[in-house]
This record gives structure tokens, C-alpha cells and sequence, in this order.
């Protein structure tokens, strides 16, 4: 078990003068699941595999622990990694597959094979030790991958997408056992995935990266409260959060017919941006239906039911730009109004968020 | 397999699906029809001098002895069995295809090995590598004579002066090893090519799995990537083995399955049985046993063949 630190850590593929993973600060507490999310070539699995010594570090430094590890080969890291195709030994049954590693570190055959046995009790493979992965079902599979790691007691987990290859149900249930596995076995976890739910379900904290940068890293309430950028308002929640540029004047927002205060700070920004207009974000959760002339007039596009919930799409009435118009909100799926129908919304006071039009950060 | 095309939609018989059809034996005939010249072909390519071996295997025939034609049933096999010269070629025959095998097998995965590694220049030297390969069997057989194994002129032997190697003639002195360096510089790129494909079908990521398992480079070569190799140089060995058990070229041009009978094969021993003995019969005896022996390799060479596809696809 130890912490992990990146520090200032960037990576250039050969041929491209853009980082792939650009300076990256990043500390990761002793113990701590951190989930690493992002959209595909954001640079997450770069920064996972710059971890593992699976890809060089050009500049900046990684430390596990109070070492050093920026030159070391993935060897000498003491880091155990589970694979998005499992990477499993085709020629090996399930106890070699698991025992691989500690028969390269020469730990003698008992051990090896008792502590083969607990990873296994751990994962409910032990019908299958004697099996070869080719004879393995894909979630079985992905377990003898887990067990591989575990078998290890490394200091630092890494996980680059293991649950993407299964099925939906399957996923969910072991999302959850992974999650609760981490927490038994106390060691530190980076977690790589493209799947915001994951992210948000699984880590103590999250860490959105866009184009090699970090945009932020928090837990996951954090980040879904108070986004650092319109990119991660975006990100994360779903359906994600409208975010639309409105016009400012006398200190209010305006949406449609309606007038939505701003504060001294988010006004005080956007007068030293010398902007006259506003990135405002709410999500489709902190919208209410109110009764005509309290919100905004929107006219009902269509209606989603999904039986717990019901997501209104609509354009606001009065915004010039068609594509600026169009929002998702929530309803309550008791009472949907009818397509065509125009009703008026409101967003929840203090659920609004607002970001600089011109930097994409938060306002206040 | 074979569907036969619709006839254009008409106008009064708008778009409609193509009805499944069963077709008369007449049709069928008609559509195996453009395969047939090939089939004959074949046949009395492979089949027809076969059923003739086999007929001349049971007849006495010298043909330096016109009229001495005679049914002897299965005295040439017999005979066959009995000649120490048979058996010599045999041992001659086994010697050759082991030892090519193996050192061009060894020759083939550590140049496989190089070839799996980028580097600048790498398909100019898969290509030269490739080269030995493609040039025809006697030519290559006459340079090794002319240009590598010259007493005098011999590019092996001037090569090796520094090393005080003085005028040797490898082609009688050492017949067997200089036959089999030939053979090993013309399949060593059959072998590097089914090795570097079974390289380069291995997943990277389980590579990058047995480096975080903590194993070094010849730990994954010998725990990874050689099991994962095993079926491709199984099937490697027993084709090459089928094709040099028919070895000629080399021996005809360089040795003529000398000194003596150092470097006569069973190719090459049926050859002189037919052709300098002129004894047909026993020559043809020979070759049915040949056959019968290539044909038992084949089957299990088959069998390896079908065990890596299922083993592929699964």
C-alpha cells in the first residue's frame, strides 16, 4: 500500500509535438480508489500505462510511495494491472494464470499455490482453477484477471477498463463487487474508464482529464455539484446538464422571458472578461414546471417516459439561435405535457451554475 | 455455393425475392462443368503415373534388357528392403531432413524474433531475408557449387582464411553438412515466416501483462510467447519436413549422392535405380514406399494444420 504521486508528468508520442498526457499533478492518497474518466483520447489510459511503466515518461516524475519510479521497468514498480481484454496466458490454466506472478518473484510453491487458493476463494473461482481461459465464461474471466492482481498484495492496483468487455447486467454487479473488493483490501486503485456512472459509483474521487489535461479531481459529489468547467458540467450527470450562452443585463441572465439573478462575484468576473453574456448550466434535475409567467416559456418537443422519470425535450421560447434553444429536463413522469404544449420552467434557486464564456471556468 | 442468377426482373413482375431453387442434375452438371479440365488435369498428373508406379512395382523390368518384362508380385518390394543401399538412403534421407529442420527452425525463430522488433529499415530486411526462398532450388544449388563451396575460387573457404581454413573442398570432404548448409540457407525464411506470423498474431497486451507479472524478457519468451508459438512451429516442422524428404535439386547439382553413397536420399536413389541402373521394377517399388511413408507424414502434418485452426477460432 502507498500513495502515488504525478508530478508535472507529460508524455509525447514520437512524431506528435502534442502531449498526449500534459503535466500532469496528480496525488492519490494511501488506500484511495481514483477513478481516472474522460472522453476516448483524453489521455487516461496513457497516464494508467505511464503508471504501470508501460509507456515513458518524457518529462515530470511518478512516485509510488516515497520512491521514485519514473525510469524503473513496470517490474520493479510493484504494481498489479488488470487489462481491458484481460490479457489473460491462454497456454496456462486459472492457478497458473494467478500464481504467474509470484513464480517470478520466486515465492516458494506453497504459498504460491495458498495464496492462489484465498484469491480464488476471494472471486468464487475456485471450481474453475484447473481450467484453461479459453473455457472460461467472459465475466469468469474478467475475474481471474482481478485475481491475478490481487494474488500479488501489490502496493497500487490499476484497472484500465475491465468491465467494458461485459454485458450490461453483469457490469453493474461488478461494479459494485469491485468497489466493495477495493475497500476489504484497502489498496490504493487507479481506475481507468469512459463511463461517467462508473466513475462516479466507484471512486472516492474522480479525475476528469480533456485533451491530456486534467480538469479537475474530486469526489464525486464534488464534481457533480460544483464543476470546475463547463467541460466537466458536461461530463458528468445524464442526461447531461444544459449549459447555454445568455445574454447579461443589469446583472441578471436572461433566459427567454425570464430573469435569472447573478451574483456580485459571477457579475464582477464577467465586467473584468468584458463579456455581455453568460454560460449558464442547470441540470435537467433542478428544473420545476411552475404555472405561466413565474419561468420560462419552452415548447415540448418530446417526451421521454422511462418509467421512474420522464425527460422533457424542448426549445425556450424567444432565443433567436435554434440550437442554443433546445433543453432536457426532467418531469414528473405522473404528469408529462403533451408534445407541442408550451410550458414554463424554472430553475431551482442556487442550482444554476455559471461559467466565463470565454474560458469555459466557473463563475464565483 | 453455386446460386444461379436470376433472371431480370420484368416489368409485369415487379422486385421479388429469389425463390430458393433445387437444381436438376442437368443444371448441376452444367455448373461443375468449367471445373472439369482442372480435374483431369489433376488426375492424369497425379493419379495416372501413380497406377503406373504401381503396376511397374510388381513387374521385373531392366530396361538394358528388352523383353526381360515379367511379373514377379512383391519380389521388388522385397528387394527394396533387403538393398543396403535402400537403407543408407534412408538414414541419408532422415539425417538430411532432421538436421535442415532443426537448424533452420532454430535459424527461423531467432530471426523471427529480430523481425518482430521495429526498426528502420525493417522491410528491406525482411525482404532480403525472404530472397533465399524465392530462388529456384537447382540455380541455388549451382551458385553454392560454383561460387560458395569452390575449392579454390569459394567464397566460404576465403571467408574462413583468416580463421587458417586453407583450400578445403566441402562439397567432398564434408558432402552431408555442405548439402544440408544449402538447404538450411534456402528454409530457414520458410520457417521465419510462419514463426513471425505466429509472432505477430500474439496479443500485446498479454506481452505487457507477463512484463507487469514481473518477468524479464527471456521469462515471457520462454513462459509467453514460446506456448503461444508451439502449434506454429508444429505446423513449420511438418511442412518443411514433407518438402525436404523430396530433396533432388541440391544433390543432383552439387554431390550426385556422393562420395560414394555419403549424400545419396531416397529421391535421389529411386533416381539412379530408374535412370543409371535402369531397373525399374525396383525403382518404382521404392517410390510407392516413399509415397506411402510422405503420405503418413502429410496425414499428421493435416491434423496439426486443423487443431491450430480450431484452436484459433476459439
Amino acid at each position: 500500500m502507498a500513495t502515488v504521486t504525478f508530478d508535472q508528468a507529460s508524455r509525447f508520442y514520437p512524431g506528435s509535438d502534442v502531449p498526449a498526457v500534459d503535466r500532469l499533478d496528480l496525488d492519490i492518497g494511501d488506500g484511495e480508489f481514483l477513478v481516472l474518466v474522460g472522453p476516448s483520447g483524453c489521455g487516461k489510459s496513457t497516464t494508467l500505462r505511464m503508471l504501470a511503466g508501460l509507456e515513458d515518461v518524457d518529462e515530470g516524475a511518478i512516485h509510488i510511495g516515497d520512491r521514485d519510479v519514473t525510469n524503473l521497468p513496470p517490474r520493479e514498480r510493484d504494481i498489479a494491472m488488470v487489462f481491458q481484454s484481460y490479457a489473460l496466458y491462454p497456454h496456462m490454466t486459472v492457478a497458473q494464470n494467478m500464481g504467474f506472478a509470484l513464480e517470478m518473484a520466486k515465492v516458494p510453491k506453497e504459498e504460491r499455490s495458498a495464496r492462489v487458493l484465498e484469491a480464488a476463494r476471494i472471486l468464487d473461482l475456485e471450481p474453475y482453477l484447473d481450467r484453461r481461459p479459453k473455457a472460461l465464461s467472459g465475466g469468469q474471466r474478467q475475474r481471474v484477471a482481478m485475481g491475478r492482481a490481487i494474488v500479488r498484495q501489490p502496493k497500487v492496483f490499476l484497472m484500465d477498463e475491465p468491465l467494458s468487455n461485459l454485458d450490461a447486467k453483469l457490469r453493474v454487479s461488478t461494479r459494485s463487487q469491485i468497489a466493495a473488493l477495493q475497500k476489504r483490501l484497502g489498496v490504493t486503485t487507479v481506475y481507468v474508464t469512459h463511463d461517467q456512472v462508473e466513475a462516479m459509483t466507484m471512486g472516492d474521487r474522480v479525475a476528469v482529464l480533456k485533451d491530456g489535461v486534467l480538469q479537475q479531481c474530486d469526489t464525486p459529489l464534488a464534481l457533480y455539484k460544483k464543476p470546475a468547467n463547463n467541460f466537466v458540467a458536461g461530463f458528468i450527470g445524464s442526461p447531461s446538464m444544459n449549459i447555454r450562452e445568455f445574454k447579461v443585463a443589469n446583472g441578471h441572465a436572461r433566459i427567454g422571458e425570464l430573469d435569472v439573478p447573478l451574483s456580485r462575484d459571477e457579475l464582477g468576473v464577467l465586467a473584468r472578461e468584458g463579456s455581455d453574456s453568460v454560460l449558464l448550466g442547470f441540470r435537467p434535475e433542478s428544473v420545476d414546471l411552475v404555472g405561466a409567467g413565474e419561468g420560462f416559456p419552452v415548447v415540448v418537443r418530446l417526451v421521454e417516459e422511462l418509467g421512474a422519470d420522464a425527460y422533457l425535450y424542448g426549445s425556450i421560447v424567444g432565443t433567436e439561435d435554434a440550437e442554443a434553444a433546445d433543453i432536457v429536463t426532467r418531469v414528473d413522469p405522473a404528469r408529462t405535457p403533451r408534445i407541442g404544449e408550451t410550458v414554463y420552467l424554472r430553475v431551482r434557486p442556487g442550482q444554476e451554475h455559471a461559467f466565463s464564456p470565454q474560458t469555459g471556468e466557473r463563475l464565483g | 455455393m453455386l446460386t444461379p442468377s436470376l433472371p431480370a426482373p420484368t416489368a409485369t413482375k415487379p422486385r421479388q425475392p429469389p425463390a430458393p431453387r433445387t437444381l436438376t442434375a442437368g443444371e448441376r452438371w452444367r455448373l461443375r462443368a468449367p471445373l472439369l479440365p482442372a480435374l483431369v488435369f489433376a488426375i492424369a498428373l497425379t493419379q495416372v503415373p501413380f497406377l503406373l508406379t504401381l503396376y511397374y512395382s510388381v513387374q521385373s523390368q531392366n530396361l538394358l534388357r528388352p523383353g526381360s518384362k515379367e511379373f514377379v508380385g512383391l519380389a521388388n518390394y522385397g528387394k527394396v528392403f533387403t538393398d543396403e543401399l535402400f537403407r543408407n538412403a534412408v538414414f541419408n534421407t532422415v539425417t538430411l531432413t532432421a538436421s535442415t529442420v532443426i537448424l533452420s527452425m532454430l535459424l527461423g525463430i531467432g530471426l523471427a524474433v529480430l523481425l518482430d522488433k521495429k526498426f528502420l529499415g525493417r522491410s528491406v530486411v525482411r525482404t532480403l531475408l525472404i530472397t533465399p526462398f524465392l530462388v529456384m532450388p537447382a540455380a541455388a544449388a549451382l551458385l553454392w557449387k560454383t561460387s560458395m563451396f569452390n575449392p579454390v575460387f569459394g567464397l566460404v573457404n576465403w571467408m574462413l582464411s583468416p580463421f587458417g581454413v586453407d583450400n578445403v573442398d566441402w562439397a567432398s570432404r564434408y558432402p552431408m553438412p555442405a548439402i544440408v548448409g544449402v538447404l538450411v540457407w534456402q528454409w530457414t525464411p520458410f520457417m521465419m515466416l510462419i514463426v513471425l506470423a505466429g509472432l505477430q498474431s500474439q496479443s500485446p497486451e498479454v506481452l505487457e501483462a507477463a512484463k507487469v507479472d514481473g518477468a524479464n524478457a527471456w521469462q515471457t519468451f520462454r513462459r509467453v510467447t514460446l506456448p503461444h508459438l508451439r502449434q506454429f512451429i508444429e505446423l513449420a516442422i511438418l511442412l518443411g519436413s514433407i518438402f525436404i524428404v523430396q530433396t533432388f535439386d541440391a544433390i543432383f547439382m552439387i554431390t550426385q549422392g556422393g562420395p560414394g553413397q555419403a549424400t545419396t536420399n531416397l529421391p535421389y536413389f529411386i533416381y539412379q535405380q530408374a535412370f543409371r541402373a535402369f531397373d525399374v521394377g525396383e525403382a518404382a517399388a521404392a517410390g510407392v514406399i516413399v509415397v506411402v511413408a510422405t503420405i503418413t507424414i502429410a496425414m499428421v502434418a493435416l491434423r496439426v494444420i486443423s487443431n491450430l485452426f480450431t484452436e484459433e477460432s476459439a
